[in-house]
């Protein structure tokens, strides 16, 4: 195990020097300023004693977070990061320096995996953070105080959404020539509609157990939990690190029996 | 007797350009595309809905079934092609995220513009394979829909009142393929990857609801509906087929969203392909 | 005491096609030259050795191991590959340091190794230039030191020339050249019979997949010196060079062409012939216009040898 930690913290280095400097944090980036924007405007909108406000910080954080992080943000980055972990590098042609060193293959998919989680939580969580305290802050800070629970529980399933998700697209990377088109009918599609469905079906979707333990009531939700139960909460983040567990074992587990042909 | 040469004659006359050179680079996008079996069943899947619709034809006009769902008018084409926008979305990233990143990834550029070939040519041909393969699902059973409705009629009524809907169809696709396709097509022409390209557009697609969304959740108000790209597209469905627009917001600010979109991509793609690229 | 590498009938397939084709070789230390036209199936074979592609049928063994799969091997084994991909954002120092750390060094060690493979291959003074503003010469060179920066036993270098320019060509080869006479196991892959005689004189032959000859390369040079070897010359004055031409024993055929002022002369033994042919030439005042070998390229050698 002690062999592992060495090589899984230089691949991880070094995928995250990767990440750091491409376009693709960049445009994620981009993005996570327009759900801060998004924030700042609710805020705006909320100080202005001349608009009869309609709603609170916390229904605006709570929209913001079900529907822009949860349902957006988050499976956008790990799909955006998972699918070019090992595709980047077979399209580069650079995996072959990896593959020729003295390294396990599942050291190099568990350090990548890790630099994405890391990567994605630099970008997310501020996202979180930032949007609460523009949402909250004033000279009345104790609504601020009360629900910091609230944002910590959010940023704990954030990262519980982030380590299953990324999992997930890191080992349709891994396994598939073209993952992107999957991955999209995955997370817009199957996570979109299965989680709707009665019965146990919704169980076989991230979203489920993600809502499960949601502080937020917002409308997919309700909707998804007026046709069934939530599943408690200890059981949803069991499942979820279970899940994860899962996809990055089977990742691993295809990097190292799978023949990669590079293109010529 | 004299002795003619046979070998090989140099061309003596005028070197002319033809006007269907971009047909060269469609004819082969077109040509590659149908090569991959995955593409073929998405593009079989994409033509589900068109059967279903024209079995509802037939049960509404030659069978006489009169439920509210089979009534033949404009909204049943409207709705037909705003179906076809699911299968138009996928069909974009698979045919369109590599079209114009692929080649700037293995320089295929200079080989491009080492032929007779322009910039406009080039980009006129990429944009003709996505043009193709996206009327597939749209226009092209859209028309043969109403050919359908034509056909199995009693009488010449149903023409005589929908004759413009040919029209309205061929509009209507017209609006969402050249939307998408300079959407993927920028994209592609921004970046050497198609996956980056293909997660971008879907990455556009979505957060454009999601922003509506959220929006006009905090403003209270459906006249935001503009800020998204389905929305947009809809928009101008409803307008085109006489159908009172499903959002509040002015009508022609979809269009300047969407005149936008196809200009200023067509702008970027054009001046995105050049024959080199310094990068260093 | 077995071979350091050992192929057993091996075969690589994708698909339809055959790109190794029943293939059986043994290699020790020194350098080895695999020689082959484009498409021969040299990168195939080297991506086996390497444990990059799993062989369809047969056997591939590195220190009488499987490689397939036996990452710890490769501690003891270095790879410069073929194609031309780097991480381009990083400098030379940095690409061949972040490799050297998968090989489980301290620090220290690193910078060290870092310093002596970038010195070997000469890219010091360029070491903090990034590689994506590398020129193709240094590009094969960074390739090289990161093949070697672990002090490897067994050298696989996939046409480790390609791109080099005639001094860089010449450093390379007296590079691989000193491997060999450190006892490594050099191999390395060509499809010019110059470069890999200037390397070493042991090859491995291979064309449509399958070794053609393996052993001495003068063995190889006698055997297509046993065929006549076309030589195409334009001069000034091809009649009087083919008079003074045909009275060697060596040539068989000489074949002028009118229209181009030259001639093909028939040799069976073409280093001779080459020797000659300036003294013959300044001695009868001819001019020289071109001097081209049809039969000097691979292709023909393995025409040679297949007929």
């Amino acid at each position: 195990m002690r062999n592992l930690v060495k090589p899984v913290k230089t691949i991880g280095l070094l995928t995250l020097d990767t990440l750091f400097w491409s376009k693709k944090t960049l445009f994620i980036a981009a993005v996570s300023l327009v759900i801060v924007g998004l924030a700042v405007l609710g805020r705006l909108i909320l100080s202005f004693s001349w608009i009869r406000v309609p709603f609170t910080p916390e229904q605006v954080f709570g929209t913001l977070m079900a529907t822009a992080v949860i349902h957006f943000l988050v499976t956008f980055v790990t799909l955006f990061y998972g699918t070019a972990l090992i595709s980047e590098e077979l399209e580069g042609r650079t995996i072959t320096y990896l593959f020729t060193r003295p390294v396990p293959k599942p050291a190099i998919m568990i350090g990548k995996y890790l630099a994405l989680v890391w990567i994605s939580s630099m970008l997310v969580i501020p996202t979180i953070l930032v949007s609460y305290l523009v949402l909250y802050l004033g000279p009345d800070t104790t609504r601020l105080m009360r629900d910091v629970g609230t944002l910590g529980k959010d940023v704990g399933i954030v990262f519980l959404a982030m380590l299953v998700y990324g999992a997930f697209f890191s080992l349709l990377g891994a396994w598939l020539k073209h993952p992107i088109l999957v991955g999209l009918i995955y997370a817009f599609g199957w996570e979109g509609i299965i989680s709707y469905l009665p019965g146990f079906t919704r169980k076989l979707t991230v979203t489920h157990y993600v809502q499960s333990i949601s502080p937020h009531a917002d409308t997919a939700s309700a909707i998804a939990m007026m046709i069934g139960e939530r599943t408690p909460a200890l059981e949803s983040v069991i499942t979820l690190v279970l899940m994860a567990a899962f996809f990055l074992a089977s990742a691993s587990l295809i990097l190292r029996e799978k023949e990669y042909v590079l293109e010529q | 007797m004299p002795i003619h040469d046979l070998g090989y004659r140099h061309w003596k006359g005028e070197w002319t350009s033809h006007p269907y050179r971009w047909w060269v680079i469609t004819r082969q996008g077109i040509q590659l595309l149908m090569k991959r079996r995955r593409f073929l069943v998405l593009m079989i899947l994409s033509a589900i809905p068109f059967v279903v619709r024209g079995a509802m034809i037939y049960f509404a006009t030659v069978v006489g079934a009169s439920a509210p769902f089979l009534k033949i008018n404009a909204r049943f084409f409207e709705d037909f092609i705003s179906q076809q926008m699911f299968f138009a979305f996928f069909i974009a990233i698979y045919a369109g995220a590599g079209l114009i990143s692929n080649d700037l990834r293995a320089n295929a550029l200079q080989i491009y513009f080492s032929k007779p070939i322009t910039r406009r040519d080039y980009v006129i041909g990429k944009l003709g394979v996505l043009v193709w393969f996206l009327s597939l699902p749209t226009l092209v059973p859209g028309l043969i829909l109403f050919l359908l409705a034509v056909l199995f009629a009693p009488d010449t009524a149903f023409l005589r009142e929908h004759y413009w809907v040919p029209v309205s169809v061929t509009a209507y696709s017209l609006v969402m393929v050249l939307t998408f396709a300079l959407v993927i097509l920028t994209l592609s022409s921004l970046t050497r990857s198609s996956r980056f390209a293909g997660i971008n557009f879907a990455a556009v697609f979505f957060f454009s609801q999601i922003l509506y969304g959220i929006l006009s959740g905090i403003l209270r108000s459906r006249r935001v509906a503009w800020v998204s790209l389905g929305n947009n597209i809809e928009q101008l469905g409803d307008t085109i087929f006489r159908i009172d627009p499903r959002y509040p917001s002015p009508v022609w600010i979809s269009v300047v969203v969407v005149l936008v979109i196809i200009g200023g991509g067509a702008w970027v793609v054009h001046n995105r392909v050049q024959a080199v690229e310094v990068v260093r | 005491m077995s071979a350091v590498l050992e192929a057993r009938n091996l075969s690589k397939w994708y698909g339809q096609v055959i790109a190794v084709n029943g293939v059986s070789f043994s290699v020790d230390a020194g350098v080895t030259g695999l020689l082959g036209p484009n498409g021969a199936g040299k990168s195939t074979l080297m991506k086996m050795i390497m444990g990059q592609l799993r062989p369809s049928q047969g056997e591939i063994t590195v220190f009488g191991q499987r490689i397939w799969n036996n990452y710890p091997l490769f501690a003891r084994m270095g790879f410069c590959p073929e194609q031309d991909s780097f991480y381009e954002r990083m400098s030379g120092a940095e690409f061949v340091s972040s490799l050297l750390r998968l090989n489980g060094y301290s620090e220290e060690e690193v910078s060290r190794r870092t310093d002596a493979a970038l010195e070997r291959v000469r890219l010091t003074a360029d070491r903090d230039k990034k590689i994506a503003a590398y020129s193709k010469g240094m590009r094969q060179r960074i390739k090289m030191a990161q093949t070697v920066a672990h002090d490897p036993e067994v050298i696989i270098l996939d046409e480790p020339l390609a791109g080099m320019d005639p001094v860089g060509r010449h450093e390379a080869i007296q590079l691989v050249r000193d491997w060999g006479r450190e006892g490594k196991c050099v191999v390395v892959s060509s499809h010019i019979l110059h470069e890999i005689e200037a390397m070493t004189g042991n090859i491995l032959l291979m064309h449509n997949g399958r070794v053609l000859a393996e052993g001495d390369v003068h063995q190889i040079r006698e055997l297509i010196d046993k065929h006549p070897h076309n030589v195409h010359i334009r001069c000034s004055d091809p009649r009087r060079l083919a008079e003074a031409l045909v009275g060697f024993s060596d040539v068989v055929g000489v074949r002028f062409h009118p229209e181009g002022n030259a001639l093909t002369v028939e040799s069976r033994q073409p280093d001779a012939f080459y020797d000659r042919l300036p003294g013959l030439l300044l001695s009868r005042g001819i001019d020289l216009d071109e001097l081209t070998s049809p039969d000097d390229n691979l292709q023909a050698v393995f025409h040679y040898l297949v007929k």
